[in-house]
C-alpha cells in the first residue's frame, strides 16, 4: 500500500510539473483528487487494511494530498501569472501621448502679488481691511492731513464726482476709516484700486492697485517701520534682499520716508529694470502724522504708528517681467494662462 | 530744481565728486533725479590756430589746412568754408572724443592725410544761444585773444565743464526750490560750515517809505497778499545779462531775456523768492492795488494769451486795470520794453491756495505759481528785493531809488516747538542725547533756546515734535536706524468671512480653467448701450467730473460692460474657448446719495463670461452651482428670467437664495453679441458677492454618514413642452417631504407617438429616513402623493411602459 501511494506520489508530482495550462490541471486534480481520484481511492481502500495501520497509511495519504494541493495551487498561479502578463502585453499604450487633463484656469497677476502680501501680513498678526472705492474726499484728503487747499490735492490729480465726493486717489481712506472705528492696537493692510488722472501708456493706467499698511499702537518707532519692512522684503522679494531709507515727505506721515530694495532683478549689480542703480525704489512709508491720529480720534500724546503703501502693478511687473502695463488690463488669455 | 554744482559751491565747501555729493544728498531728503556733467565728454580737443589754407588736389569742396596746436603743427582737411588763415579754432586732434561718443582719428579724405578735425559749435554741444556770434554750420571761430592759449584743451578755455544736479524737491520744502536752500542742505549734509554770501543783504537796513517817487501800494485783500515789498529803480539801461549769469540762469533751466527780466530769474533761482518787474509808465496813477479780479474781469499775460479771470484770483492792479495775475504770471500791458526808464521789482507773498486755484483756473503753472503754491516765507521777501536791487547796480543797469515800500499786515509766525528729546527717541526709535540732537539742529540754523526749537523763518514746515524728529532722523541718518519688531501685544492675523468666501469662489473658479481678468471700473454711455443696458439701471450710473475722456466717463452701474469688452478683445484675437472671471465692482447711486455727499452704494460682483466648444447654459449653471457648493449654500432656486434686455429672453435665469436674487445668469442676447462682433454664442452671469456673504458658509460642517439603506425608486412622466422641469422638481420635492435624499434627472424624451408639445421627462428619486429603515408600503404612498400632485397641478401623465 505504501509503495501504490509513493508511486501515485512520483507520477503525480511529475504530471503536475508537466502540465501546461489551466485545463490539464483541472484533469490532474480530477484525476488524484476528485471523488473517484487515484488518491481518493487509496483512502477508500484502507478499510481493508488492519486496524493498526490505518492511521498511518491515513496520515500518508492526507500528507501526500497535502502536498499536491500546494503544488496544483503553486501552479494555478503561476498559470494565472502568465495569463495575465500575455493581457497586460496586449493593453501596452504609450505614455507619450496627450493627457486628458482638466485645464486650470489662472489668478490675475495682480491677484497673485495681493494674495502674497496678504499672506505675509496675517502670518505678522495684520487683519485686511477695505473701503469704498466711490469714497468721501474728507477720508481721501481732509483726514490725511491734507486740507482742501493743500498742493498734494492737485499733485494727485483726483478724479471728482462732485467736490465732495472722489474716486479714491489712494487707499490710506481705508486706514481714517479703521481708525475712526477701532481702538489701537491696529494693524491691518489694505489692498485695492486707486484712481488717478494719469493717461494710459506703458507705464501708467488710471486704475491701480495699492497695499498700504497701518500699525497704530503705544510705542510704535520708526525703527520697527524699517524692521518690519525688511521682513516684509526679504519674505516677498528674497532673503538677500537689501531695504534703505531716504528722507521724504507725504502729508500724512512725519518723519517720512521712502524705501528702496536692492534690485531682485539683478541683486543690486545694476540691470535694466533698476535702471543700472541697482536699487528699486518700493513704497512710500512713515510714521502717522499726529494730525492724522487726532482727525481720527486717537491721542497722538498716547499712540504712535507707522503706516507704508505701494502699487502692486509696478511689482508685479517687475516680478513677472512684464514691460508694458496695458498687458495687465487688455487680459488676453494667452496672457492670464502664463501666469 | 536743478542747481549747478559751481553755484552752490558758494554756500558750502565741496571736494568730493558731483555724483558721491548726490549720493549724499538722495539720503538726508534731496533726491537726485538726474546728474549732467557737461564737458566731460569733450576730450583731446583743444585750441589751434590756421596757419595756411589749399585747395584740395582732389576736391573741389575740401581745402587742406596746416594748423598750429602749440606743440606741433598738423594737416587738417576740412569742407569748411568759413574759415580763414590766422582764425583761432577748436580742434579735435587724432584720439580725440566728442559729445555723443564720437571719436576723431587720423585718416585720409580723398587721398590727403587729415590729423584730425575743426569743430563747430554744434559739435561741442554748444548752441547758438550761448554763443549768438557764431555760426550754426561752419566751424567755430575762437576769440584772437585766445592765441596765447594754443595746444589747451578747449574744455578749460571755454569753461565748459559744469555739473547741473537735477533734484527731486518735496512739496514741504518750497525753500529748496532755492541755490540757497539746496546750499543749505548741501552745508548741512556734508557737516560744513554754511558760507552765508548774502550776509550784507540780511544785514541791510533800507528805510520804509509811504510811497517811492510818486508810486503807492496798498493790499485790498490781506487774506490773500501777506506783504508787498517793492523797490525802484531809475534810469534803467535795458541790455544783456552778463554771460556768468546767463550761464547760471541756463544751469537753471531759464533762458536769458535782458538784464532786468534776469535779475528777478536770477534772484527767485537763488532765493526762492519770484519776483515780478513792471514799467512804471504803464501804472495807472502810480497806484498799484492788490485786489480780487472784477466780474468778468480779463488780462493778456505775457505769454499774450488772454486769460478770463474770476472773483476769486487775486490781481495785481493799478487804478484802471490788472496788471498781473498775483504770483502767476505779469501782464502784457506792463512788461520791461527796450526803452523801459523806470523799473518797479515787486516781491509779494501770496497765499499759497489762492495762487493754486488760480493757476489751475486759468491753465498756466508757472516757476512762480508752483513756489507761491507751496507756500513762501514773508521774511525772504525783502531780502529778495534787496537783492534785486543790489544786482543791478553790480550790471550797472540803473540806479536805485532810496527807500523801500514795505505793506506788511500779518507777520509771518515763527515756529517754536518742544525739544522733547524723550518723545523724539521713541518716535526714531533711537536713543540720542540733547546735545547729540542739538548738534544736528544747529547745523540746519534751528536755534534751541529753553528746550525750544526755533524754526528759522525759511523753515515754516516746521510745526510739530514729529517734524524735528525728521530733522534729527534724517541727518542723524535713516540708514543707521536700527531693524526692531513691533513690541506689541499679540493681534489675530485672519481673514473675515468675505475675504474668505472671495477667495473659495476664485479657488473654484480657476480650478474649473477659467481665468482672472482685472478690468477699469469705468464705462461710457456707448458701452451700456452695446450692452442692451436697461433705463434703470444706466441711470444709476456715476458720472465723473474730469474725465479722461468720453470712454472713461461713467463709474459703472454693471460690469457687462467690461466682461463683453474682454470676451470682445479675445475673440477678435481669434482665442477659442474663452473661460473668464472678474471679482471687482459695480457703483450705483440708487438713492441720489452722491449729491447728499454720501458715498453711493458698491457691491462686490463676481462676472462670468465664456464662450467656446461644448459651453452653453447649463455648463455655465454648473459652475455657478458649484460655486454655491463651495460655500455651503445648499437651498436656492432656478427661476426663469425674460426681462433682462443684455440676455438671450430664452436662456436666462435668476437665482434666489432667500428673498434677494443673488445672480442672474444666461446666454448673452444675439444683438448684444452682433454689437461687440462676436460670432460665437458667449455666457454671461453676475454674482452679488456682497448679496451672497450673509448666506455662505466659508467652513464645511459634518453630518453623519446614513446607517439606514436608501430605495431607489423612478418615475417618468409626460407634460407639456411648457413645463419646466423645475417646477415638478419643486412638486416632488414639496410631497416627498423629509424623505426624499435626491433626485436627479436622467432623461427627457420626446417623439411622435407621445405627440406634439409633448415630453417625458424621468427621474431617478432617492428616499431614505435616517432613523429607520423605510417600507415599500411608505414609499409607495409617497409615490402615489407626487404622482397625483403632478397629474392635478401640471397636467402631466404618468409613463408606463
Amino acid at each position: 500500500m505504501e509503495k501504490e501511494i509513493a508511486e501515485i506520489k512520483e507520477n503525480s508530482i511529475k504530471e503536475i510539473s508537466n502540465c501546461r495550462e489551466e485545463k490539464e490541471l483541472n484533469a490532474l486534480k480530477v484525476k488524484y483528487l476528485g471523488k473517484k481520484g487515484e488518491l481518493t481511492v487509496v483512502l477508500r481502500g484502507m478499510g481493508n487494511l488492519a486496524p493498526e495501520e490505518r492511521p498511518i497509511i491515513g496520515s500518508l495519504v492526507n500528507q501526500v494530498r497535502d502536498e499536491l494541493e500546494t503544488l496544483m495551487k503553486e501552479k494555478e498561479k503561476e498559470f494565472k501569472r502568465k495569463e495575465l502578463e500575455k493581457k497586460l502585453k496586449t493593453e501596452n499604450i504609450d505614455v507619450t501621448e496627450p493627457s486628458k487633463k482638466v485645464n486650470l484656469g489662472s489668478l490675475h497677476p495682480i491677484t497673485q502679488i495681493i494674495d502674497e502680501v496678504e499672506e505675509i501680513f496675517l502670518g505678522m498678526g495684520y487683519q485686511i481691511a477695505d473701503g469704498p472705492e466711490v469714497e468721501k474726499a474728507i477720508y481721501n484728503f481732509d483726514k490725511l492731513n491734507t486740507p482742501p487747499d493743500h498742493p498734494a490735492r492737485d499733485l494727485q490729480d483726483t478724479f471728482y464726482i462732485t467736490e465732495d465726493i472722489v474716486l479714491r486717489s489712494q487707499t490710506s481712506p481705508v486706514q481714517a476709516r479703521v481708525m475712526e472705528n477701532q481702538k489701537p492696537p491696529i494693524k491691518i493692510i489694505c489692498p485695492g484700486a486707486v484712481y488717478r488722472s494719469d493717461s494710459v501708456d506703458a507705464t501708467h493706467s488710471p486704475v491701480f492697485h495699492q497695499i498700504e499698511g497701518l500699525v497704530v499702537d503705544k510705542n510704535i518707532a520708526m525703527t520697527d517701520l524699517k524692521g518690519t519692512l525688511e521682513m516684509f522684503a526679504k519674505k516677498c522679494l528674497g532673503e538677500n534682499t537689501k531695504i534703505r531709507f531716504r528722507p521724504h515727505h507725504f502729508p500724512f506721515t512725519e518723519p517720512s520716508a521712502e524705501a528702496d530694495v536692492s534690485c531682485f532683478v539683478c541683486g543690486g549689480k545694476g540691470c535694466r529694470v533698476c535702471k543700472g542703480e541697482g536699487w528699486i525704489e518700493l513704497l512710500g512709508c512713515g510714521m502717522v502724522h499726529p494730525n492724522v491720529l487726532k482727525n481720527c480720534g486717537i491721542d497722538p500724546e498716547e499712540y504712535s504708528g507707522f503706516a507704508f503703501g505701494f502699487g502692486v502693478e509696478r511689482i508685479a511687473m517687475a516680478k513677472f517681467g512684464i514691460e508694458d502695463m496695458r498687458l495687465l488690463f487688455e487680459n488676453d488669455v494667452r496672457f492670464l494662462k502664463q501666469f | 530744481m536743478k542747481a549747478s554744482v559751481e553755484w552752490l559751491k558758494e554756500y558750502s565747501d565741496i571736494d568730493i565728486d558731483s555724483v558721491t555729493l548726490g549720493d549724499i544728498l538722495t539720503m538726508t531728503g534731496s533726491k537726485v533725479e538726474t546728474i549732467d556733467q557737461l564737458g566731460n565728454d569733450i576730450k583731446n580737443v583743444v585750441v589751434g590756430k590756421i596757419l595756411k589754407i589749399e585747395k584740395h588736389p582732389d576736391a573741389d569742396k575740401l581745402v587742406v589746412t596746416k594748423v598750429d596746436v602749440g606743440t606741433e603743427k598738423l594737416q587738417i582737411v576740412t569742407g569748411a568754408n568759413n574759415i580763414k588763415e590766422g582764425d583761432i579754432v577748436p580742434i579735435a586732434k587724432d584720439g580725440s572724443e566728442l559729445p555723443g561718443g564720437v571719436k576723431i582719428k587720423t585718416g585720409k579724405l580723398r587721398g590727403v592725410e587729415s590729423c584730425g578735425m575743426m569743430c563747430s559749435i554744434g559739435e561741442l554741444n554748444l548752441t547758438l544761444a550761448d554763443y549768438p556770434n557764431q555760426i550754426e554750420h561752419g566751424i567755430m571761430i575762437l576769440d584772437k585773444k585766445l592765441e596765447r592759449e594754443l595746444g589747451k584743451d578747449i574744455v578749460e578755455v571755454l569753461n565748459l565743464k559744469e555739473d547741473i544736479i537735477d533734484f527731486e524737491i518735496t512739496s514741504n520744502r518750497p525753500d529748496c526750490l532755492s541755490i540757497e536752500g539746496l546750499g543749505r542742505e548741501t552745508a548741512a549734509s556734508l557737516n560744513k560750515p554754511f558760507k552765508n554770501p548774502r550776509k550784507n543783504i540780511d544785514e541791510m537796513q533800507v528805510e520804509t517809505k509811504q510811497e517811492l517817487e510818486g508810486l503807492k501800494v496798498d493790499i485790498e485783500a490781506p487774506d490773500l497778499c501777506y506783504r508787498y515789498v517793492a523797490r525802484m529803480v531809475k534810469n534803467v539801461k535795458i541790455a544783456p545779462s552778463p554771460e556768468w549769469m546767463v550761464r547760471r540762469l541756463k544751469a537753471c533751466g531759464i533762458r536769458s531775456i535782458n538784464n532786468i527780466v534776469d535779475i528777478t530769474n536770477y534772484v527767485m533761482l537763488e532765493m526762492g523768492q519770484p519776483m515780478h518787474a513792471f514799467d512804471i509808465n504803464s501804472i495807472e496813477g502810480k497806484h498799484i492795488t492788490v485786489r480780487c479780479a472784477k466780474k468778468g474781469e480779463k488780462i493778456t499775460t505775457l505769454d499774450e494769451q488772454e486769460r478770463q479771470l474770476e472773483e476769486e484770483n487775486l490781481v495785481i492792479a493799478d487804478d484802471e486795470k490788472a496788471v498781473a495775475i498775483a504770483g502767476v504770471m505779469g501782464g502784457l500791458n506792463s512788461e520791461i520794453e527796450a526803452d523801459t526808464k523806470t523799473v518797479v521789482f515787486e516781491s509779494a507773498i501770496f497765499y499759497g491756495g489762492s495762487v493754486r486755484k488760480t493757476a489751475k483756473k486759468v491753465g498756466l503753472r508757472t516757476e512762480s505759481s508752483s513756489r507761491f503754491e507751496k507756500g513762501l516765507s514773508a521774511e525772504n521777501a525783502l531780502r529778495a528785493a534787496n537783492r534785486a536791487v543790489e544786482l543791478v547796480e553790480l550790471l550797472g543797469a540803473g540806479e536805485v531809488v532810496e527807500g523801500k515800500i514795505d505793506v506788511y499786515p500779518t507777520k509771518q509766525k515763527i515756529n517754536q516747538i518742544p525739544l522733547d528729546v524723550p518723545r523724539i527717541n521713541s518716535l526714531l526709535g533711537t536713543n540720542l542725547s540733547k546735545q547729540e540732537m542739538m548738534n544736528i539742529l544747529k547745523q540746519l540754523d534751528i536755534k534751541v533756546e529753553k528746550d525750544m526749537a526755533i524754526a528759522p523763518y525759511f523753515r515754516m514746515d516746521l510745526e510739530f515734535v514729529a517734524d524735528i524728529a525728521e530733522e534729527i532722523g534724517r541727518f542723524y541718518g535713516y540708514d543707521k536706524l536700527d531693524t526692531t519688531l513691533i513690541k506689541a501685544d499679540t493681534t489675530l492675523g485672519i481673514r473675515n468671512k468675505e475675504q474668505n468666501i472671495q477667495k473659495k469662489v476664485k479657488e473654484v473658479l480657476v480650478n474649473s480653467g477659467f481665468s482672472e481678468i482685472y478690468t477699469y471700473g469705468f464705462v461710457s454711455e456707448r458701452d451700456l448701450e452695446l450692452s442692451n443696458i436697461s433705463e434703470e439701471i444706466k441711470k444709476y450710473a456715476i458720472t465723473i467730473q474730469n474725465p479722461l475722456s468720453d470712454e472713461y466717463k461713467l463709474m459703472r452701474p454693471t460690469t457687462i460692460p467690461s466682461m463683453m469688452q474682454i470676451l470682445a478683445t479675445n475673440a477678435n484675437k481669434k482665442n477659442q474657448n474663452v473661460k473668464l472671471f472678474d471679482l471687482s465692482r459695480s457703483y450705483k447711486d440708487v438713492k441720489q446719495e452722491v449729491q447728499k455727499g454720501e458715498v453711493p452704494l458698491q457691491e462686490e460682483i463676481l462676472t462670468v463670461g465664456m464662450y467656446g466648444e461644448d459651453i452653453d447654459f447649463y455648463t455655465l449653471k454648473g459652475i455657478i452651482e458649484n460655486i454655491l457648493e463651495a460655500i455651503s449654500i445648499n437651498h436656492y432656486e432656478i427661476e426663469k428670467e425674460t426681462e433682462n434686455t443684455s440676455y438671450h429672453p430664452g436662456r436666462c435665469a435668476n437665482l434666489k437664495v432667500g428673498m434677494d436674487t443673488i445672480a442672474t445668469l444666461g446666454e448673452v442676447h444675439p444683438e448684444v453679441l452682433d454689437n461687440y462682433m462676436i460670432s460665437k454664442r458667449a455666457y454671461l452671469a453676475e454674482v452679488n458677492i456682497t448679496k451672497l456673504v450673509k448666506y455662505a458658509r466659508a467652513n464645511k460642517k459634518y453630518t453623519e454618514v446614513p446607517k439606514f439603506p436608501a430605495v431607489e425608486r423612478d418615475i417618468a412622466v409626460i407634460v407639456d413642452e411648457e413645463v419646466e422641469v423645475g417646477q415638478i422638481e419643486k412638486m416632488v420635492t414639496r410631497k416627498a417631504k423629509k424623505l426624499l435624499e435626491s433626485m436627479q434627472l436622467f432623461d427627457i424624451y420626446r417623439s411622435e407617438k407621445l405627440g406634439e408639445n409633448k415630453k417625458s421627462v424621468a427621474y431617478s428619486l432617492v428616499f431614505r429616513d435616517k432613523n429607520k429603515t423605510l417600507s415599500d408600503e411608505e414609499i409607495n404612498h409617497t409615490m402615489e402623493a407626487i404622482v397625483s400632485e403632478l397629474e392635478k397641478q401640471l397636467g402631466a401623465e404618468l409613463r408606463k411602459e
